[in-house]
């Protein structure tokens, strides 16, 4: 695991109208578990549509699990398993005659999807809840008996949108203890879009990040963040002179009160920025190689496409119409994709 | 020199052994020891390999303390306590667990499964059985027990025809037999005529079972459900048709069929009376038929572009009610009948009536009703098509 491609697209581009969803997007997702991240409105949903093969593209070439997506819509998402964002099940029914459905709708035999559906249910926590009716669940119970029927067929991929929107702590890390059972024991792929970082970086090796219907980084995590290494140093007795200095010195301090972080050029860096702290006589107290989150990652990227972001949350929770945005011409390819 | 008298060597012998003696017990170092030049290192003779149980204790050393062995002791006191005293200790136990038999342990292990998926058609039908099925059994589409209720009370009041023709036939009451029995007018009586289990039954009906069929798939998102599956939106579309077709089919057509078949059972007619009333009966047959397609795609077509069963049974009660009153008012203003050909209800009605053979109550022709009634399957087909159509997967 972790070679084959499992769903490769050349130029794809979708259209609605005169608004481009799509914009000739190329990726390459080899099998393990890759987050989708971008903004509302980046194009994530019509990415995902397009992979289920439920849409017409406009131009382009796509192929998941080596099925056109233009012409084989049906095959990919028999070996597709879709766990939606959204309520998606028969409040009247029990749990187990939900997911008993979906394997039918599938092709499974009655039985064998009954059986079957038993033992996801069990899988995803529920086997004492499956013939209790999904009316009365909870919203992990809920998210839980979806993705018992994204899986029912064992799929050789699992689309999931947003597995832990709305749960609360615990419901949240047996879910993706669950979906990171899933890739590791099942050897089963995982394509999670997800507005929480620490969820896709938790689960995920690698990320697609799509931002206005372009791809702007995808590949590997740990690649990715080394595109910005940064040193943090902890000075005392002149921040701001400090600050000064290293800016003069052709440096690229970014400062919170008496932590600054700076770019990293080479192992020089280290040496230089000492420097500069002599002559700006400050005491530097710590200084470290800073590890960067994925969400340092997002607001780097995001910072470089011309957003004055905080936090992800800032962007992600709404669309980014009206900001002044600056050409988004630029993709970040981190190792291999 | 006496033999028996210890020699100098001897001596020194004695006390080489008692120093000896005195470092195996002490583990010290003597004096003389000290003095003494160095000793070649003793040949190795345990192998590398020795754990640091098996060496001498003098040789360990656990925390900055030699002499002792890295056993883990330490640390296995510091996570569960001393185990000191632990012999003399009396522990409370639950004298009802040598009773318990069940219990499991929930161990999250993923199965993998390497079966084989069937064909389209298994898709089809495992929709098609969800929504007929629900009707008589759990695990289904869930219907309200109201819904059930009413769909048993209307077919059992469209076997009423043929109840009562038993009756007369056992009883020998030739008014009721002649009242009942097989004709032009109560074949087109039992479709179409307008009595209240056709006129209102059906409708009621109709409009209990479209309610939610589509609507709620909307409503409650699974339609993502459906289409993320290989459903595609056609056999999604024409299975539900098939499955409210059925339904009503089993009330209307079945019934007729029933009719039919029970006119001639009872009153023991032959082949020539078959051959004689076959030709009727089919065309009553037809307009059946007719009535089901219609009022599936107008219902199925309100189902479509609503959320939620409230709006569409309500809008297909006015349809069908409220388009027949309208004209009704109208004509009686104006005396023309033409303008019941915007009533669903009436175009079948007329249809029906040329189909089957029977003085028409309509002064327009009947090819206008049949037109009516083409145009408006076809708007309802557009509208189920184009909303089955923008039904989402992801969100809408």
């Amino acid at each position: 695991m972790g070679d084959e491609i499992i769903i490769e697209t050349d130029k794809l581009t979708k259209n609605y109208g005169p608004h481009v969803a799509l914009d000739a997007i190329s990726i390459n997702i080899k099998s393990g578990a890759t987050g989708l991240l971008g903004p509302n409105g980046a194009g994530k949903s019509t990415l995902i549509k397009t992979l289920l093969g439920l849409i017409q593209i406009t131009s382009g070439d796509g192929k998941v699990l080596g099925y056109d997506v233009r012409t084989q819509g049906d095959l990919i998402r028999q070996r597709i398993g879709y766990m939606p964002e959204y309520d998606c099940l028969t409040p009247g029914l029990e749990a187990i005659h939900q997911v008993r459905y979906c394997g039918e709708l599938i092709g499974m035999n009655p039985e064998v999807a009954m059986q079957r559906a038993h033992e996801v249910l069990e899988y995803v926590g529920l086997r004492d809840q499956r013939y209790r009716e999904i009316s009365t669940f909870s919203t992990g119970m809920m998210q839980a008996t979806k993705l018992a029927c994204g899986i029912i067929h064992d799929p050789e991929l699992v689309i999931c949108d947003e597995p832990t929107n709305g749960l609360d702590q615990s419901a949240r890390k047996f879910m993706l203890d669950t979906l990171f059972q899933v890739v590791k024991q099942g050897g089963r792929s995982i394509l999670m879009s997800s507005h929480l970082m620490d969820d896709v970086e938790r689960i995920c090796d690698r990320i697609l990040m799509i931002h206005e219907g372009r791809v702007i980084a995808q590949g590997r995590i740990d690649d990715l963040k080394a595109i910005d290494r940064e040193i943090e140093i902890s000075v005392w007795g002149g921040a701001s002179r400090m600050e000064q200095v290293l800016s003069d010195s052709g440096l690229k301090p970014r400062r919170s009160g008496r932590v600054m972080r700076v770019v990293r050029v080479d192992d020089s860096t280290y040496d230089l920025i000492l420097e500069c702290a002599v002559k700006a006589e400050v005491q530097v107290r710590k200084m470290e190689d800073y590890e960067p989150s994925l969400e340092d990652l997002f607001i780097v990227i995001m910072e470089r496409l011309g957003y004055g972001v905080k936090t992800s949350a800032d962007l992600l929770k709404q669309t980014p119409k009206g900001r002044d945005i600056a050409p988004a011409n630029r993709s970040l390819t981190g190792g291999e994709a | 020199m006496d033999d028996d008298m210890s020699s100098i060597d001897d001596l020194f012998d004695e006390f080489d052994s008692e120093v000896q003696r005195k470092k195996e017990t002490s583990g010290g170092e003597t004096p003389a020891d000290a003095a003494a030049p160095p000793r070649p290192p003793a040949p190795e003779t345990e192998p590398a390999s020795e754990t640091a149980q098996d060496a001498p204790a003098t040789e360990t050393e656990y925390m900055g303390q030699a002499g002792l062995q890295v056993t883990g002791q330490a640390r296995l006191e510091a996570a569960f306590g001393s185990g000191e005293g632990d012999e003399s200790a009396s522990a409370q136990v639950a004298q009802g667990a040598p009773s318990a038999t069940g219990g499991t342990i929930f161990h999250q292990i993923y199965r993998p499964w390497r079966g084989e998926l069937n064909p389209r058609w298994m898709r089809n039908w495992a929709i098609l059985r969800h929504h007929i099925y629900g009707l008589f059994s759990k695990g289904h589409r869930p219907y309200p027990l109201m819904t059930k209720l009413v769909i048993f009370g209307v077919f059992i009041s469209s076997l009423a025809d043929l109840g009562f023709m038993a009756l007369g036939s056992i009883t020998g009451a030739e008014e009721i037999e002649r009242m009942f029995g097989i004709s032009r007018g109560n074949l087109y009586g039992h479709v179409l005529a307008f009595w209240f289990r056709n006129a209102c039954s059906y409708p009621i009906v109709t409009a209990l079972i479209i309610g939610g069929i589509i609507s709620e798939d909307r409503q409650h998102g699974t339609s993502a459900l459906y289409f993320s599956r290989p459903i595609n939106r056609r056999d999604y579309a024409m299975m539900k048709f098939l499955s409210v077709g059925i339904i009503l089919g089993v009330i209307i057509i079945f019934s007729l069929c029933m009719y039919y078949l029970g006119g001639i059972l009872v009153n023991g007619e032959g082949w020539s009376y078959l051959i004689d009333t076959s030709g009727m009966f089919l065309a009553a047959l037809a307009a059946a038929f007719l009535l089901v397609f219609t009022y599936t795609s107008i219902g199925l077509a309100l189902s479509s572009v609503s959320q939620g069963k409230f709006f569409p049974a309500v809008a297909f009660l006015g349809i069908i009610l409220g388009t027949k009153l309208v004209a009704f008012l109208i004509s009686t203003l104006f005396d023309r009948s033409a303008i019941y050909l915007i009533s669903p209800y009436d175009n079948l009605a007329h249809v029906g009536q040329w189909m089957i053979g029977v003085n028409h109550t309509y002064d327009h022709p009947a090819v206008w009703s049949l037109v009516m009634l083409l145009v408006m399957n076809a708007i309802s087909l557009y509208v189920l098509s184009a909303r089955v159509s923008s039904l989402e997967v992801t969100r809408e």
